[in-house]
Formats: C-alpha cells, structure tokens, sequence
C-alpha cells in the first residue's frame, strides 16, 4: 500500500508512508546521493551530513578563532548556511569543499567584528571542560599548549584571504585548486597568499 | 631573478624538485627563504586543534537539528503546488463549463428570436415518435405556437435551429465554440489520463 501511494506524493508526504523495508540506507550513500536525499526532504539525511562533516567543520572554526565557544557557535550557523543553500548546491564541487568555503565565510565574517587574538588567552571555563587533553601529562601540555596559542595568535594576525589559505591548505590537505574553488580565486593567486601567509608568520612570531 | 612566491611552495612542497631550479644552487637569499617556508609550514602544521569531549559532537548535532527544525519548510511552495494542482484543474474546468453556460443564458433572446423557425424544414429521415409530441403538456399559448411549428421537427433538426433546451449540457456543449471545445477537451483529456494512471 505505502509503495502504490508513494509514487504521487510529494516526498515529505510518502516519507510517512515508508515501512522499514523501504527504507534507504542513507549512510551508505555518497555525499551526491545525500545531498539529493536532503533537498527532497528525507528525515535524517541532513543529520547525516552534519555526523560526516562536523568534525573538519568545527576544526576549521576553531583555526579561525582559536576557541571551542566560538568554534561551536560558527559550526551550527556553518551547517544552518549549508541547509538553508543545499536546493543551490550543483555539486559542482565536492560537498566538503562547499561546506569549507561556507565556514571561511561565515568565520571570516565573524572574526571580522570580534578579534579572534584575545581568545588564545581568555578561554571560557567552560568550553575548557569540553577539551578532551586527559591523555596529556601536565608539563607537555603546558609546552603543547603554549606554543600552539603562540602560533594560533599569529594566525589570526594574518590577513584574512592569507589566513584562510593556510589553514585550508595545512589543516584540511585541500588542493590549491580546491582552496581556489573555495575562495573565488585563481591557484596562482592561492600559492602566492600561502606564500606570504608562511612569510608573515614568521615574522610575527619571530616579534614576540 | 630570485623565485616567486608560485615557485618557492612548489619546491617547499615537493611538487618540483630543487633540482629543476638551478638558481637555487647559487643564490643564497633564495636557498634562506626556502628553508622558512618549510620552517613556516612545519610550525604551522605542529599546531592541533584540541579534541572535544566526545558528547560535544552529539550536543552540536543536536543543536543543529533543533535549529535545523525551525527553520520554515525548504520547498513548501512546490510540494503544496504538485499537491493542490488536480483539484485547480478540476475546479478550472467546472469553472469553464459554467462560465460556457452561464454565457449561453443570458445571450440576448433575440438571438433566438431572430431564427427562421419559418424555414426550418423537417428531416424526412428522424420523425418523433408519434406519441411524443411537443405540444403534448403546454399550456402558454406562446409555447404552444412553437409547439405547433416544431411538431414535426426531427432531434438534429431542432438542435440545428438552436432548440436545444438552454442550461442543458446537451444545449452548453452544442453551443461552444472551436476554441472553446478544444479546451474543454484538453482538459477533460488531462483529467482521464490522470485518472487512468
């Protein structure tokens, strides 16, 4: 009955109608499969995109701004953006590269009204307690810790453009074409940001 | 002339080798800059992101899926449309039909005044049948006069001079026009294929 039914109605309608035999293995599909499963309103599809690429998102956010508060409010306006465009979403590019380009936007929107910099030493109590560092002994997280605020606070120095291609190129093993893609621009113009991003970093660092 | 910034990422990164940049071998400036860049990335690289705890993930999907879930439906237009168009096209149709009628209703009566009654002649063919006679309950003398002339009028006869009783489906459908009559036929066309299937 639900399969004879199913065929007319809209998708959000037949959804109701599906048995557990005629349900699809979302997890088992490719991101292109998905992507078609949320624009046609499968319940749980986009769930599923979020469970894939919540991680890599999240790191991004955090390479933006440098704590876990911030990272965890970017991430959810990250994937609300990515919801609200899916039905515009050609799949021209890979999804992961899609939803990277979102979250570069939305971070550098962010960090554009709020320094990121003050972060690295004002962390939240209690965005602290969610950092899992419970395999660390207390010296090398210190030292861990110490060098990675300095190098992040250096980061966020950067200007935006050359800030984004390095943590896409560094954190995410993204293609220079890809960060191209990623960020309206030319590889040339992406080799030649990274190049001056390393440059800079240097000497920002070397200031200190 | 020392390197662009295109050539020092390729050689930093390994995509081409220093051995395909002879200018390497003899500038020092650019064997320096070189080595920061790989420095650079290094020190860049060595920088982890903190992991959350494990019940951070499911609480951003959750919260997600709450934000997710109150935002208005993505394409409730068209599925509300693909929903709602048989019965707009059913009630078009009936709506044409009766603006067909009505129309025919209200034409001026001198339309059918004006017809040659006179001249219509009976088909030899379709007689009635000889105890179905017009004339049979009319007591308006004006009916009956009508009744008098068509007495002898076959069906085809009658509906060719328009005596088709008005408000009739029979009077509606004889009455259409070319155009008027493709369209209802389309549209009744549409509405049986979609029944069929």
């Amino acid at each position: 009955m639900a399969s004879s039914l199913a065929w007319s109605l809209p998708r959000q309608w037949s959804g109701l109608l599906m048995t557990e035999t005629d349900a699809r293995p979302l997890a088992r599909l490719d991101d292109a499969a998905l992507v078609a499963e949320c624009v046609a309103g499968t319940p749980g599809a986009f769930d599923l995109v979020v469970e894939r690429y919540r991680r890599s998102v999240y790191q991004i956010c955090y390479r933006f701004v440098g704590n876990h508060e911030d990272a965890s409010d970017l991430s959810q306006e990250v994937f609300l953006r990515a919801f609200r465009g899916l039905k515009n979403f050609r799949g021209q590019a890979a999804l992961s590269t899609w939803l990277y380009r979102i979250g570069v936007n939305v971070c550098l929107n962010r960090v554009s009204t709020k320094k990121a910099l003050d972060s690295t030493t004002g962390e939240p109590i209690d965005a602290m307690d969610l950092v899992d560092a419970r395999h660390d002994s207390p010296a090398d997280r210190l030292m861990r810790e110490e060098r990675g605020a300095q190098v992040r606070a250096a980061i966020a120095q950067l200007p935006d453009k050359q800030r984004a291609t390095l943590i896409l190129r560094t954190y995410h093993e993204m293609s220079h074409q890809e960060i191209a893609d990623a960020l309206g621009s030319s590889v040339g113009a992406v080799k030649a940001n990274f190049f001056h991003a390393l440059a800079n970093l240097k000497k920002i660092l070397e200031g200190r | 002339m020392h390197l662009t910034p295109e050539q020092f990422v390729d050689l930093a990164e390994g995509t081409t080798p220093e051995s395909s940049t002879p200018h390497l071998a003899s500038c020092e400036a650019c064997r320096r800059q070189l080595a920061d860049v790989r420095a650079m990335m290094t020190a860049a690289a060595d920088v982890d992101v903190p992991e959350p705890s494990p019940l951070f993930w499911e609480h951003l999907s959750a919260r997600v899926s709450e934000a997710v879930a109150a935002e208005p439906p993505q394409s409730g237009w068209n599925w509300w449309l693909r929903a709602a168009m048989p019965f707009a096209l059913a009630t078009a149709a009936a709506l044409l039909i009766a603006f067909v009628m009505v129309g025919r209703l209200v034409a001026p009566a001198e339309q059918h005044a004006a017809l040659p009654v006179a001249s219509v002649a009976p088909p030899p063919a379709q007689k009635l049948p000889a105890d179905t006679t017009l004339a049979a309950d009319v007591t308006d003398p004006s009916l009956g006069l009508v009744a008098d002339l068509t007495q002898d009028m076959g069906w085809d006869a009658a509906r060719e001079a328009g005596l088709a009783p008005r408000g009739s489906a029979d009077h509606a459908v004889t009455h259409l026009t070319e155009g008027e009559l493709r369209q209802l036929r389309d549209l009744l066309q549409e509405e049986m294929t979609k029944s069929s299937d």
